[in-house]
């Protein structure tokens, strides 16, 4: 597939919480053609983002959305258990961000390696659901993580499935203090290092230079760029008109197909998503 | 305002309420992986003109003794996530989500059902739980889950807290339409009742038969008048599951077909997990293994004996035993009859002042929910016992309650 460049917004206004304001972001995210919203950032939170994703799920379908989530306020068997669930229900477009502000060093990362454990528990192809045989799932595919950092110790398996993608999108901030070199998606400042493999979106403001971003994209300098709006019914569409020449295409199926992003083989021991099968 | 109105919510948590629910075949198990499903089910129950959606919800893994179920259906997605989904695709109807006290912060739960608050205009309830299942605790770091008088003690710490945080998310806008979601509960010990009643806006309660709801509702509402509330700003709906027929040999026979579904190994691993303990690997023709059940089992063991001792004096089998406990789940009415004669059933347990309404929990899903909602919902319109509309935007509206109440538990 041709590479595509990513375009990525957070919106951090609190009216983001409202229907009705919430509703008219989502439409205008997603007719601009951006590939992930992510609903908070570092140092903003005004909602619980892992809620809004979820009311975002059946209001959208085509657009990732990411939740962040606060380190120091959330627990990785309930994170585990939301973003499964809100993945379904976005059939596989789902991201997260672990936001590390407040938190004791390596909490955020303690909840990243928690949350992938639990995940890991349930095997892509667990469930059955035969009615004639009576197999609702393979239990030999189901494992307890018994996962144990410094700062959460969780024995599972999580009682919800493993997600679509396999693991939401991981989106990490490349100035906050977290270390983990295999998250699928860095938002990066120029001189931010990032690894090899992480997909890097340069952070902008809303009047960044298209013909800018393209020379770098060309450049394989970054895979993208994340703008971080203040006002964004008025700036989604104003970007989306001027970026429209850099975005391709996309392949059909879940985030991760639309973005090339396979799931690092370094952070799950299982190769895919969660099928569910069809039943007649 | 209609006299003595039924007010209907629906718990939807699963496949349905037996279960064998999901091998009905009307029945759709892959479905609550999917939106689509949420979205008829959400729909048809507004439809329906129920007050609310309930999920129920559990933190303990599942499995006892280790060993995940195979022929148990029991998915257990967020409820939040599900319900606020539903709130996307629907207007009115009102969207409660079981959360524990024991394991989330007050910080946590404020903020969580502040933004549920919000986005679905002051339609969110909180089922407030403290939870009672022991194999959580190792989810949570812990080794054991706190006693019942401390969990209900912290739960009395833990809404307060998040009472005061509602209101100062109110005042720093956006606003809560409702000021803070409506609060729930399900409390049966002495404990868990004095809670209920000195919070919740509504309460459910197992009541098999309309003596215990008359019995139940009473006791509450002077519990309720007790601590200087009204009695009348608090809604009692016990559980109330269902199978309907044409008639009633249709019903009768529906009801036998649903429960044959299950096989032995479907029935053990139900009580497997009902008495925490791994039976699966014991003869369904042998005895009930009474010993290792009560060495192994991480319940109270004198529950456990209570439910086991009977039927082990009495020379049952195993299968037969596991299979016998599977009919009557968790202590619940189960009407089986014509939609009639559910709706006439529904007005005298109203009317004898058993309850205030009813917590329907389909058989199996959907099909449960729609042959309620196209049978019986008619019916009771037809009588003037069921709004054909909705009163109003909030869930304290529609359960006829003053739309904003002071932020205090
Ligand atoms: C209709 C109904 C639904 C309930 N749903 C849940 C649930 O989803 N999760 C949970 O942990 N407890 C649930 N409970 C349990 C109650 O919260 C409560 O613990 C139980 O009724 C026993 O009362 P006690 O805590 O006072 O002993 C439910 C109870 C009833 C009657």
């Amino acid at each position: 597939m041709t590479r595509p460049f990513i375009l990525s917004a957070s919106v951090a206004e609190p009216a983001f919480a409202v229907p009705g304001h919430a509703r008219a972001v989502l439409q205008a995210a997603e007719a601009a053609g951006f590939d992930l919203l992510m609903l908070g950032r570092s140092g903003e939170r005004p909602f619980d983002a892992q809620v809004l994703v979820a009311w975002a799920a059946p209001m959208t379908s085509t657009l990732g959305v990411v939740a962040t989530v606060p380190a120091s306020k959330a627990h990785p068997f309930h994170v585990a258990r939301a973003l499964s669930a809100v993945d379904f229900l976005a059939a596989g477009r789902t991201g997260w961000s672990v936001v590390p502000e407040g938190a004791p060093e390596g909490m955020a990362e303690d909840m990243v390696g928690a949350a992938r454990a639990l995940w890991d528990g349930w095997g892509s192809d667990t469930l059955i659901l035969d009615k004639t045989s009576g197999r609702y799932l393979d239990a030999s595919k189901v494992k307890a993580s018994n996962y144990k950092g410094a700062f959460f110790k969780v024995a599972g398996p999580v009682n919800a499935m493993r997600p679509p993608l396999g693991h939401p999108l991981l989106v990490v901030d490349g100035d906050d203090p977290i270390a983990i070199d295999d998250a699928d998606i860095a938002l990066v400042s120029d001189g931010t290092a990032a690894p090899q493999a992480t997909k890097r979106l340069i952070k902008v403001g809303a009047d960044a230079d298209a013909a800018m971003l393209a020379e770098r994209f060309e450049a394989r300098e970054i895979d993208g760029a994340h703008f971080t709006l203040n006002d964004a019914l008025t700036q989604l569409p104003q970007i989306g008109a001027r970026l429209a020449s850099l975005l391709a295409p996309r392949p059909a199926g879940d985030l991760r197909a639309r973005l090339g992003l396979p799931i690092p083989s370094t952070a799950s021991n299982q190769p895919g998503g969660a099928v569910i099968p069809e039943i007649a | 305002m209609m006299q003595n109105q039924i007010h209907l919510w629906a718990f939807l948590q699963g496949i349905g309420f037996f279960p064998t629910g999901w091998k009905h075949e009307r029945a759709r198990p892959e479905g609550v992986f999917h939106m689509d499903y949420y979205t008829r089910v959400a729909q048809l129950a507004e439809q329906g003109r129920f007050d609310a959606i309930v999920f129920g919800d559990q933190l303990q893994s599942r499995g006892a003794g280790g060993r995940a179920p195979e022929r148990l259906a029991m998915p257990t997605l967020d409820p939040v996530t599900l319900l606020t989904a539903m709130a996307a695709v629907t207007k009115h109807i009102g969207l409660v989500a079981t959360v524990s006290t024991t394991y989330n912060s007050p910080e946590m739960l404020a903020e969580r059902f502040g933004t549920m608050e919000r986005i679905t205009g002051g339609r969110s309830g909180w089922n407030i739980v403290t939870t009672a299942h022991p194999d959580t605790a190792p989810n949570f770091g812990e080794t054991e889950l706190p006693p019942k008088d401390a969990r209900y003690r912290n739960a009395v710490e833990v809404v307060a807290r998040a009472c005061e945080l509602w209101a100062e998310m109110d005042r720093e806008g956006p606003e809560l339409p409702q000021g803070r979601p409506v609060l729930v509960q399900a409390g049966q010990s002495p404990d868990g009742r004095d809670f209920a009643a000195r919070t919740a806006e509504a309460i459910f309660c197992p009541a098999a038969t309309i003596q215990a709801g008359v019995d139940f509702r009473t006791d509450l509402r002077s519990r309720v008048a007790g601590v200087g509330r009204s009695p009348d700003g608090v809604r009692i709906m016990p559980g109330l599951s269902c199978v309907l027929g044409g008639t009633e040999e249709e019903a009768r026979a529906e009801h036998t077909a649903t429960l044959d579904l299950a096989d032995d190994a479907l029935a053990i691993e139900y009580l497997s997990e009902s008495l925490c303990c791994d039976l699966t690997g014991f003869d369904p023709l042998g005895q009930i293994p009474v010993d290792e059940i009560l060495a192994k089992t991480l319940l109270p063991q004198g529950d456990v004996a209570r439910s086991i001792v009977p039927g082990a004096e009495k020379g049952t089998p195993l299968g037969e035993f596991a299979a016998n406990f599977m009919r009557h789940p968790r202590g619940h009415n189960v009407f089986i009859g014509t939609p009639e004669q559910m709706a006439d059933m529904m007005i005298e347990w109203r009317d004898a002042g058993a309850c205030d309404g009813f917590t329907l929990q389909p058989s199996y899903m959907p099909g449960g929910l729609e042959d309620f909602v196209g049978q019986v919902v008619p019916i009771l319109q037809a009588r003037g016992r069921l709004r054909t509309d909705y009163p109003g935007a909030t869930l304290r509206e529609t359960l006829g309650l003053p739309a904003r109440e002071a932020v205090t538990a």
